[in-house]
């Protein structure tokens, strides 16, 4: 709802202001979409001032489209596919992390979402040598646990730091500022502040659920509200900075099937276009074992049901990688 | 009195000829189902076969998507093309994709203002004459916490775009199609329906509409999407056609591959 006010645009003056306000024109959209003539003899405008302040409003504040093929070669420049750091993990996503999507990792308490995160934020920043920004909400990001990762992939400490120094850390508690940090990001990059080290290629936000599941319940729509405009946020830093998003979620079970399913309800469903669950496999003598079953629950390019088995050990997710020193996995 | 069709092999392909013929009378389609069901890769389908050239099987004419949710995938889009194609060059891609137009918008003012603006587009290029809305429900939970208590500023500005969108499909002959997402539990209230319950159960749908008034009386044919469970490991979707005004009901089922929708 922007108000009008004067300056707002070129031949907006403060007299055309109060006497369109006398008439009940008070905000953009009201001044678009009445009549123009009529608000010409009504406010004794002039109706050529109208119009092109109407034309100048509407430029302002409405989006532009953009042909198919130049959008087409924009994309095929911008968007880059992320390796996760593990083969099998790869297979399951098509490749990698695609920049411009939100993928779900979804899961019980246990399951291994923190530990699939983080192998994935010091892949990006020690094999792929991009920024990752890792918002954690739950904390259970420890940087001790981050350097061991990092030490598995090279044994020269200096690489070790350069790798740690590429993950910034955000501890959000509640959604506010969450989103505060999300509009902070966007703002540095859309401003063009340029930090030492460059643009933020992977975002990783663990866990999404933890902020939002207080919100929801009661009859208020304000929860469902802040949690998608919170899921507008992701998409946006997404798509228009390149970013691979990478979000964790709870899950529930179906009251009617008994299925596992992801929690945040249906209005959330529809906004990662991948989703990964993350099962844990009873070892062979009922002991807790560290293998993880992950399959595909939602994919835009690939058929659903899909399953591989991951290993969480002292190295995450992640592969021997040649360059790692002698300490086995 | 309803007469219920059910059809196997290519039901909406013989339907979107019904369709076109219809196009130039403004018809407003409407593709409701949950996550997961197949409503994007629908519209996939239904992009490609009217960007495609006459050769490949399409109809040449130019699509504005609206995009309220960052949904669209152009390197799906893509893909699909390549497969209809018999010699997909770039250039030819190209060509194709030189007749879709996009628009992200961020918000329910933003849409009406874009729609606004959109009037001069639609003046400027006679051959545009499909408009997609993926998705129309994007902004239904933030419109309502914005609106306060009161139920007409929650709907306001969507009741506005609906007015403006049946204006410009009646004045530019264009045909709409919009999905609505849904999200909400299914209505033990029988009256909320527009379309009478007998006929839900018939086609054996859940739908509780939660839009404003004027969008659901403005729409002409309501798909329901929904997963179809069956024992095979092949992933079945099904969509129930149901023609608002003459209650017709038209079933019919598909599957998603790497080269789209088929029948």
């Amino acid at each position: 709802m922007v108000i009008l006010r004067a300056g707002l645009c070129p031949g907006l003056t403060a007299e055309m202001i109060q006497l369109l306000k006398a008439n009940g024109i008070v905000t953009v959209v009201d001044l678009v979409s009445s009549d123009l003539e009529e608000v010409a003899r009504k406010c004794s405008l002039s109706y050529k001032a109208l119009v092109a302040v109407r034309r100048v409003l509407l430029a302002q504040f409405s989006a532009f489209p953009v042909n198919g093929a130049d959008l087409y070669e924009e994309l095929k420049s911008s968007t880059a596919i992320l390796s996760t750091g593990s083969r099998s993990l790869d297979r399951l996503l098509d490749s990698g992390l695609y920049t411009g999507e939100v993928t779900e990792l979804t899961g019980a308490p246990g399951s291994g979402k923190t530990q699939v995160c983080l192998s994935i934020a010091v892949s990006t920043s020690h094999d792929l040598k991009q920024n990752v920004l890792y918002v954690d909400s739950t904390g259970g990001f420890t940087a001790s646990r981050l350097l061991q990762l990092a030490q598995t992939r090279t044994g020269d400490e200096e690489e070790q730091v350069s790798a740690l120094q590429r993950i910034q850390v955000a501890r959000v508690f509640d959604v506010y500022k969450m989103l505060d940090v999300l509009q902070e990001l966007r703002c540095s990059v859309s401003q063009q502040v340029l930090s030492s080290l460059g643009p933020v290629k992977v975002l990783v936000v663990d866990s999404v659920s933890a902020v939002i599941c207080p919100l929801l319940g009661g009859r208020q729509a304000e929860g469902l509200a802040l949690m998608m405009q919170l899921a507008r946020e992701l998409k946006t830093l997404a798509r228009e900075l390149s970013m691979a998003v990478v979000v964790t979620n709870h899950v529930t079970r179906d009251g009617s099937s008994g299925h596992l399913k992801p929690a945040l309800g249906r209005s959330w469903s529809f906004v990662p276009s991948t989703r990964v669950l993350l099962e844990s496999r009873e070892g062979t003598w009922g002991k807790a074992s560290t293998c993880r079953i992950a399959s595909l629950t939602k994919s835009s390019r690939q058929p659903t049901g899909i399953e591989v088995e991951l290993d969480i050990g002292s190295c995450g997710v992640l592969e021997e990688s040649p360059a790692a020193s002698g300490e086995g996995c | 009195f309803y007469t219920a069709h059910i059809l196997l092999i290519n039901c909406l392909v013989l339907g979107f000829l019904i369709l076109f013929s219809f196009l130039f009378s403004g018809d407003v389609v409407e593709f409701h189902g949950p996550e997961g069901t197949g409503k994007t890769e629908m519209l996939y389908h239904l992009i490609a076969r009217c960007v495609l050239p006459k050769s490949g099987g399409g109809l040449e004419v130019e699509v504005m998507f609206i995009d309220t949710d960052y949904h669209f995938d152009m390197l799906r889009l893509v893909t699909i093309l390549e497969h209809r194609l018999s010699q997909s060059t770039e250039e030819m891609i190209k060509q194709c994709l030189g007749r879709l137009f996009l628009v992200n918008c961020n918000s329910s003012t933003q849409l009406l203002l874009t729609l606004y603006s959109l009037e001069n587009k639609f003046f400027a290029h006679p051959s545009l004459c499909i408009v997609i809305l993926d998705s129309i429900s994007a902004f239904y939970w933030i419109d309502r916490s914005n609106g306060g208590e009161s139920f007409n500023i929650q709907e306001m500005n969507l009741k506005r775009c609906a007015e403006f969108l049946e204006k410009l499909v009646r004045e530019h002959h264009l045909a709409l199609f919009a999905t609505t997402q849904m999200i909400m539990q299914k209505s033990s209230n029988s009256t909320e329906s527009s379309i009478p319950l007998k006929l839900l159960c018939e086609a054996d749908v859940e739908y509780r509409p939660y839009l404003c008034k004027s969008w659901q009386q403005m729409v002409t044919h309501r798909i329901f999407f929904s997963k179809q469970c069956n024992f095979s490991s092949s992933k079945t979707f099904s969509i129930v056609s149901c023609h608002t005004k003459k209650n017709h009901i038209i079933k019919c089922s598909f599957s998603v591959a790497e080269c789209g929708v088929q029948f």
